[in-house]
């Protein structure tokens, strides 16, 4: 490569190189010194060494009852949401008439799913006298407090999660139509059925996508906020109240930005030990054409 | 040369007393009414005075935090409408915001009574001018009162006793007042108050003045309401979604009949009742032996200028047209309540620009006896402390004397936290 040319590919790689720098380098870095301090907005930052940590580890009750919480739905939310999501990939895969607009259709609640007027749709939809209820009713069954029980409130909230199924889906139905078509035709000829042709080729073929999605929807599901926000407000009794909501009041209602920035490193390392685990095991059960493994 | 200097003079007068065309920001929190009222009266002041103001306007959801994120970054705006408790966190030594008592030759500080004007200052800096003052009140449906054939109550016992015939007489969807989360929390801090004498927290010793036996009581009160009938369970309001009041079909509809809330939210608690419903503000509701009628009143809001700002003079021009002028003055009308400034005040009130319900309301507020408030009551922090622990109690995990001694305990350490 000339000196010109080397030059040009820094300019280009420049603006996101500085972007990457400014906005999620700096403010990564800024936020592990804050967690050291106290920080209240409005003065100069104090190092208090670990005391956050160890306030964090001793002595807050808050974030006990939020890890737990947060683990809980991690817990339901990802194996339900990739089941379902593969499920429905399943299903889509098939060649039936109209099959796209059935695809489109099962996307659009993924584009609309994040947003806080689905939240707000979702609240009345749950609601004590809400749509769900009157279905239930209506089939003799009692009505459910979905938002008030403690013990109901975060099922909800997952529900909400495992509408926004699309994207995950549309990733499984592309590797899904990636499975090479003539493996079916030899394992139909060796007189597998569909569930065998399924477990036997399907699945073991997807899992590099079965990993992406599940490294995924771990990650958002960690990151959890507008639905439990807009709807339960992190209650009753803080059954709901997922981490990012405690991140979020510490940081922003009592502004103690420190401690909030301590909170969000342990939420960052939790994230990153279930992804390095999620690493270690792929190489037992993710299958990758070419591998030496084969 | 006599003749430079006096010209220098007269240029630097000039530059004291009055600003040249400025771009202006202002920010503000509330409702469509308030927003569209702003925008008017800015327009009008910035004609006068030569300014151009843009507006930054939200919710009331969210607004303190990006206020304070923006107070953090020193990109706030030049005027601020700020709510009163939130001076001793942005300026607890007076320079966290402008001292407008360097524009008292700008700003017509008369308007304001002497308490007013104390309770804008910080650290013997006026931080921000009050512009209405506001106080929580009773507001009853009286038609939903009328139709279980009783009168409206003056004291808790007849509340209480209110709830049985609401059932039996309307239905059991029917509550004749309402109160969940912080409205619960301040329901308790209102019985408690006429209980003790003493408002939560001291504004003396910045800790609190109740015993626990004043917690218990009002905590246990709390629960008397929720088994008379009276307001719908803790549980109902979050099956709900924890809709607000003014959000709230049954509210709408004349189920619940009763709340608890600041009298400068009336056209936004009256206007989602339909034409044949009447909402009407009673005098605090009183209980046996108190020791005062506890009212919870407080500077509803004030306008503050950046202590950032390079355009402090413009800003304080806007800021007096705004509360004294008559263009501003017009243009706001009581979207903000009944103003707190003597001449807006009467400017309004002599156009018949105030419903005589508003005007009713405030004089409720103004003439009713109680402590000073402390504004660590409403720090997000002391508030969590009341609610979290009231809402273990309402779910029946702690009893009323556990919910006290947590809620004590939950107080004190955000106490020492905001102290610190």
């Amino acid at each position: 490569m000339g000196g010109d040319s080397k030059y040009l590919g820094l300019a280009y790689v420049a603006p996101y190189a500085l972007g990457l720098l400014l906005f999620t380098a700096f403010p990564f870095l800024s936020s592990l010194y804050l967690s050291f301090t106290d920080y209240d907005l409005l003065s100069s930052p104090e190092w208090v060494g670990l005391d956050n940590y160890e306030r964090l580890f001793t002595r807050d009750r808050t974030f006990d009852k939020s890890l737990r919480v947060t683990l809980t739905y991690v817990a339901m939310t990802v194996p339900l949401k990739l089941v379902f999501a593969l499920f429905i990939a399943v299903v889509l895969n098939y060649r039936l008439k109209g099959i796209n607009l059935f695809r489109t259709a099962y996307y659009v609640p993924s584009i609309l799913g994040g947003s806080i007027a689905i939240a707000v749709l979702w609240r009345y939809i749950f609601a004590g006298d809400g749509l769900m209820n009157m279905i239930l009713m209506a089939v003799g069954i009692e009505p459910i407090n979905w938002f008030g029980d403690p013990e109901n409130a975060l099922f909800t909230i997952t529900l909400l999660r495992l509408w926004q199924f699309g994207s995950a889906m549309v990733i499984f139905l592309a590797a899904l139509q990636s499975v090479d078509k003539s493996l079916y035709e030899a394992a139909a000829i060796d007189g597998a059925g569909p569930w065998q042709m399924f477990r036997n080729i399907t699945l073991p073929l997807i899992t590099p996508v079965i990993f992406f999605n599940l490294i995924m929807q771990t990650v958002h599901a960690f990151q959890e906020f507008n639905g439990p926000y807009i709807i339960t407000q992190g209650g009753p009794l803080k059954s709901t109240y997922l981490l990012p909501l405690y991140i979020y009041d510490e940081a922003f209602k009592d502004f103690d930005m420190g401690y909030a920035s301590a909170i969000s490193w342990v939420l960052f390392a939790i994230i990153m030990v279930l992804t390095l685990l999620a690493f270690w095991s792929s190489k037992k059960w993710v299958y990758y054409a070419g591998d030496e493994r084969n | 040369m006599k003749l430079t200097t006096l010209s220098l003079a007269l240029a630097t007068t000039a530059l004291v007393t009055s600003a040249g065309a400025e771009d202006l920001r202002m920010s503000w929190w509330g409702g469509d009414s308030r927003h569209a009222a702003t925008q008017a009266a800015l327009e009008a002041c910035g004609a006068k005075h030569g300014h151009t103001i843009s507006p930054e306007y939200t919710g009331w959801s969210g607004h303190f935090e990006k206020l304070t994120t923006q107070i953090a970054g020193r990109t706030e705006a030049d005027l601020m409408q700020v709510n009163w408790p939130w001076l001793s966190f942005y300026s607890a030594d007076g320079g966290g915001l402008a001292d407008l008592n360097k524009f008292s030759d700008t700003i017509d500080l008369s308007n304001w009574e002497a308490s007013q004007i104390e309770a804008g200052t910080m650290n013997g800096a006026l931080n921000g001018l009050p512009v209405s003052t506001t106080g929580r009140l009773f507001a009853f449906n009286k038609t939903t009162w009328d139709a279980a054939g009783l009168d409206l109550p003056t004291t808790w016992d007849e509340l209480l006793a209110a709830g049985p015939v609401f059932k039996e007489k309307l239905g059991e969807d029917y509550y004749p007042f309402e109160a969940a989360a912080l409205d619960a929390a301040l329901i308790m801090t209102l019985y408690g108050t006429q209980r003790s004498g003493n408002p939560l927290i001291d504004p003396k010793t910045n800790s609190i003045a109740w015993s626990k036996d004043d917690f218990v009581s009002a905590i246990e009160f709390y629960g008397q309401l929720v088994d008379s009938g009276v307001i719908p369970a803790w549980q109902d309001v979050a099956s709900a979604g924890n809709v607000p009041l003014h959000e709230n079909p049954k509210w709408a509809a004349g189920k619940i009949a009763g709340t608890y809330q600041w009298d400068s939210t009336y056209f936004k608690i009256s206007d989602p009742l339909g034409e044949d419903q009447e909402l009407v503000y009673v005098d605090l509701l009183g209980q046996a032996g108190m020791k005062t009628p506890g009212i919870y009143r407080k500077a509803s809001m004030v306008f503050s200028i950046s202590a950032n700002s390079d355009k402090q003079q413009a800003a304080a021009e806007v800021l007096n047209c705004l509360l004294n002028e008559p263009e501003g003055v017009s243009a706001l009308g009581s979207t903000r309540g009944v103003p707190a400034s003597a001449t807006a005040r009467e400017q309004l009130l002599s156009a018949d620009a105030i419903q005589p319900i508003q005007i009713e309301a405030q004089a409720k507020v103004i003439e009713a006896e109680g402590p000073g408030i402390h504004p660590m009551m409403e720090f997000p922090s002391v508030r969590s402390a009341m609610q979290d622990n009231l809402e273990l109690f309402a779910y029946g995990e702690l009893d009323a004397s556990e919910a006290a001694d947590e809620m004590i305990m939950a107080i004190e350490e955000a106490l020492e936290d905001i102290r610190s």
